[in-house]
């Protein structure tokens, strides 16, 4: 979406507009912020309480922010370095296999969002 | 009246009465009274074994009434009733009798006292739930159907044997808390463990799910798996092993989750990995982890029912739930994406949302329980929930980069369906003291503490930031159209290949046996012809005149003969 021409949303409810400023690439930077600072915040919040836990580990201040975001990276790469060795043609299991066919169409009820 | 009855003749009722009325509101409506009724018969049912009938002189038990089987009960129900209110525009009688006779047979199981009975439910469910797939009726369904079919009714296969050396062994086939060790054991262990999808038998349901009709799947996704999960909880509570079996459930499937592009196959996984903290819970075996269990298995029926029916919706309007083809739909479906969001919310287990009360109750006790390597290995799988249901599902399909699809938004009924389970959701994540009071044993536990709330709050928003570092990067593996291999891979391509060359061998020798007894036949039709053939004397056809002649000459011969 291009910065300067913003995007036609007259026709759509105002819960859609709401999720189009976020769908939005020109408003990705903000929310980016928004996050880092969110995480900040939370990551702060851990000096302001006294932290128990079953594991010493939990003790450590932003122990599970840091838990989360290196094993959510870690799960990310493995699982791209998995695909490498498991990706297949969609028609693997032959043309006429669950992944290649279309839904069929009398069981479904498409229609345009102005129809 | 309604007292005396198993609750699954409610259903056989409903069956019977939807096959007889039209089709249309009055056959629907009628599908969302039975669950209803059921629902209040098991409220209002006192504990106990309340009905029995005699087979083959066993005493069958059909409604054993605890707290353990009324909340999967009750459960069913909800989830029953929620996945008829979703299918109300259905006009197929061959799912709306599956779906009844489905959900019927799953409630049935659980109010089994017996082994028998359990086995005839457990048969039940397999049978029924396979039309939900038939009922897409395309070749590549029609297929996966009759894989699904083939394990499920394995399962049950192995349980009646399990069931039989049982009763041989011990005399009863009462359905109690059974230990590990004879091969009757082990055999009903792996009967409940096809069915919960243990690593290695797991396969059926990533690979029949996605090939179930769109309201088919919804309702797949209530019953088979956590009817195993009530069945390991009752049969296998403390069973150390199925600790390690459920955080490796926990694990493997939520790699397979983040590179998988059919979003019904995601959830699939997703699915899987849910399971796997059940069964940890079920391992551990404590009462507050087993109430971990079941108020998960909860929880999980309907925010999984939820994000299905959210894609379902997608699948109804767009033709497809591949993720390479979707995004941007929240201009046009934004309900539908908002509800998407509460299921999204509430499976990654943020505080207010369902999974944050239920999930919790079983991670506390493994660490309690001195297991840290497990509690490592769910608080790790948590955020991995996050990444392809929290993340993967709502962003790829609502948001992210715009498909140019504007469908419409989803029909009325689709809407209500999913908007009663949001509201659940949502509702047990704020106030979880009713389901907390519903549970197997007494609840001593605060969802809501400082330290609680931080420290998931941290592990989400962290995992969230790191999804967002790895987008703006570009390292994020991007969504394409793809299959990836998994165990079906050995049923479905390895033993094929390797029968094909076992199937030529078995050619070969054939050809050479039927070559030589050819040739054989060959030689012996050779004697016959050096006898019987035109050319030699056996066969030659002689004149009437030249016998007259030889009679003429004998006559002749005698007549001379006689002067001597």
């Amino acid at each position: 979406m291009d910065k300067n021409h913003p995007e036609d949303t007259s026709g759509y409810s105002p819960l859609a507009k709401l999720f189009v400023w976020f769908a939005t690439p020109a408003n990705a930077n903000k929310i980016f912020a928004a996050l880092i600072a969110l995480c900040l915040l939370l990551f702060l919040s851990d000096f302001t309480y006294k932290k128990y836990g079953h594991f010493p580990i939990e003790k450590i201040p932003g122990f599970y922010g840091a838990y989360g975001f290196i094993m959510f990276t870690a799960l990310i790469l493995a699982a791209k370095t998995l695909r490498l060795f498991i990706k297949r043609d969609e028609a693997y299991y032959g043309e006429k296999s669950v992944d290649r066919e279309e839904y069929p169409a009398d069981q479904l009820e498409m229609g345009q969002h102005n129809d | 009246m309604i007292e005396a009855m198993p609750t699954f003749y409610l259903f056989v009722l409903a069956a019977l009465g939807a096959a007889l009325l039209p089709k249309g509101s009055m056959r629907a409506a009628l599908l969302l009274l039975v669950p209803v009724l059921a629902a209040l018969q098991i409220w209002s049912l006192p504990e106990g074994n309340l009905y029995q009938v005699e087979l083959l002189g066993q005493q069958l038990e059909l409604m054993r009434v605890d707290k353990l089987s009324r909340v999967f009960g009750l459960i069913f129900c909800i989830a029953a009733f929620l996945g008829n209110l979703y299918a109300w525009h259905i006009k197929d009688t061959v799912q709306q009798i599956a779906a009844v006779l489905y959900s019927g047979s799953a409630i049935g199981a659980v109010f089994a006292g017996d082994l028998v009975t359990l086995f005839f439910y457990w048969e039940g469910t397999a049978i029924a739930s396979v039309f939900l797939i038939w009922a897409r009726r395309t070749e590549g369904a029609y297929h996966t159907g009759m894989r699904y079919l083939i394990i499920q009714i394995t399962s049950g296969v192995i349980l009646l044997a399990g069931t039989a050396l049982l009763y041989r062994e011990t005399g009863s086939i009462a359905f109690e808390q059974m230990t590990l060790g004879s091969l009757a054991t082990w055999l009903i262990f792996l009967s409940f463990g096809m069915k919960c999808a243990f690593p290695f038998l797991h396969n059926w349901l990533q690979d029949s799910y996605p090939a179930a009709t769109i309201t088919g799947t919804v309702i797949l996704s209530a019953f088979t798996t956590k009817l195993a999960v009530y069945a390991l909880a009752r049969g296998f509570a403390g069973t150390e092993m199925l600790i390690y079996i459920g955080a490796v459930m926990t694990l493997f499937p939520i790699f397979f989750a983040e590179i998988e592009n059919d979003l019904r196959r995601v959830l699939a996984y997703s699915l899987n990995n849910q399971l796997g903290f059940m069964v940890v819970g079920i391992g551990v075996g404590t009462e507050m982890a087993l109430n971990g269990t079941a108020s998960h298995a909860f929880a999980h029926i309907l925010y999984k029912a939820l994000l299905f029916m959210s894609v379902g919706a997608v699948l109804l309007r767009t033709g497809t739930s591949k993720a390479s083809e979707l995004g941007g739909l929240c201009r046009t479906m934004p309900r539908t994406a908002l509800f998407c969001l509460i299921g999204a919310a509430s499976i990654s287990a943020f505080p207010l949302f369902s999974g944050f009360v239920t999930k919790s109750l079983i991670m506390d006790e493994t660490a309690n329980e001195h297991y840290p390597i497990i509690w490592a290995i769910l608080v790790f799988a948590s955020a991995g929930v996050l990444s392809h249901s929290g993340i993967k599902i709502p962003y790829f399909t609502f948001f992210g980069h715009d498909s140019g699809l504007r469908p419409k938004e989803a029909p009325w009924n689709m809407q209500l369906a999913m908007g009663i389970t949001a509201f659940l959701c949502i509702f047990i994540g704020v106030y979880p003291d009713p389901l907390y009071a519903l549970l197997p044993y007494d609840v001593v536990y605060k969802p809501y503490t400082t330290n609680h709330v931080i420290a998931q709050l941290q592990l989400l928003c962290f995992a969230l930031l790191a999804f967002a570092v790895l987008m703006r990067s570009g390292i994020h593996p991007p969504e394409i159209r793809a299959v990836n291999l998994d165990v079906d891979w050995i049923y479905r391509r390895l033993i094929p290949k390797l029968y094909r060359p076992i199937a030529a061998l078995i050619g070969l020798i054939w050809t050479a046996l039927s070559e030589a007894a050819l040739k054989n036949l060959g030689q012996f039709q050779n004697l016959l012809y050096r006898w019987h053939s035109p050319e030699t004397g056996m066969a030659r056809v002689r004149p009437t005149g030249a016998m007259v002649i030889w009679v003429a000459i004998l006559l002749a011969v005698t007549l001379i003969a006689s002067y001597f």
